[in-house]
């Protein structure tokens, strides 16, 4: 995933990607990285909890916005056990 | 009948780890530190030169997503499948798919917004907090030699391709 965001930066387009594996997004080194350790199958999160989703969703555009080249963004949020605010004006 | 048997092993040994690793993050992090196939000291990097709500987003993912009445992804292959599948970004959720037997995808078949957010961008797009939604695109992870090279020279720069063609300013990678 991180070689097909290297090739769409490359030919002019921003890319964030999310990831749950950070050692991989360290070699590859993406233009811009969300990492999230949770399981696979779930970059934004669980089933039906839409803050959550839109929480890691406003998190990531936001990076792309704001994140250094190849920098590795880490939240930190503990899988299944965090509180969630709805992003202001996204409801 | 070695090859096809070979292939056939490899391919389920792929979709346990695959199974596993779903199940217990931190295995997948061992394996993740272990894999050492590509190192690259460069970074490219466009700087995003827009508001967010007048950007024009497209979504990728690896995770093997695409439309029902599209071909599937080639799941008989253990070198994985480098093709893509173009999703028009008027796409529902319910036409969507997914074809993928190397990690769990059950949570995402309930609701696909946690790999492949397009409901969520649309609701954005909706609320004029991103500027539109372009076609996105569908690819299948773990792509291995031979077809690792398919996607490095063949299938990304395409879509690369379509990208510009469609002025698209920024896209979200989500994996498997």
């Amino acid at each position: 995933m991180g070689l097909i965001a290297r090739i769409i930066e490359n030919a002019g387009i921003s890319t964030i990607c999310i990831v749950s594996l950070k050692p991989i997004a360290e070699q590859i080194r993406p233009p811009r990285t969300l990492h999230l350790a949770w399981p696979f199958g779930h970059p934004l999160g669980e089933p039906g909890n839409r803050i959550q989703q839109l929480a890691v969703l406003h998190a990531a555009l936001q990076a792309l916005a704001t994140a250094q080249p190849g920098q590795i963004l880490e939240p930190g949020w503990r899988w299944r056990r965090e509180q969630y605010t709805l992003p202001e004006g996204w409801g | 009948m070695t090859d096809d048997w070979r292939k056939r092993s490899l391919k389920e040994l792929y979709r346990l780890t695959g199974q596993i690793f779903s199940q217990i993050p931190e295995l997948a992090r061992l394996w993740g530190g272990a894999y050492q196939a590509l190192n690259f000291a460069d970074v490219p990097f466009t700087p995003l030169r827009k508001p967010l709500y007048e950007c024009r987003l497209a979504l990728i993912t690896t995770g093997g997503v695409h439309r029902r009445d599209q071909e599937p992804f080639d799941m008989s292959d253990p070198h994985g499948d480098a093709t893509y599948r173009r999703i028009p970004a008027s796409t529902t959720l319910h036409e969507l798919t997914i074809t993928h037997d190397y990690y769990d995808h059950s949570d995402a078949d309930r609701d696909l917004n946690i790999l492949f957010p397009l409901e969520l961008v649309r609701h954005l797009v909706n609320r004029g907090i991103i500027g539109s939604l372009a076609d996105s695109y569908g690819f299948m992870g773990h792509i291995e030699p031979p077809h690792l090279n398919t996607l490095i020279q063949q299938t990304a720069p395409e879509v690369a391709t379509f990208l510009k063609q469609d002025r698209v300013d920024a896209v979200l990678l989500t994996p498997g």
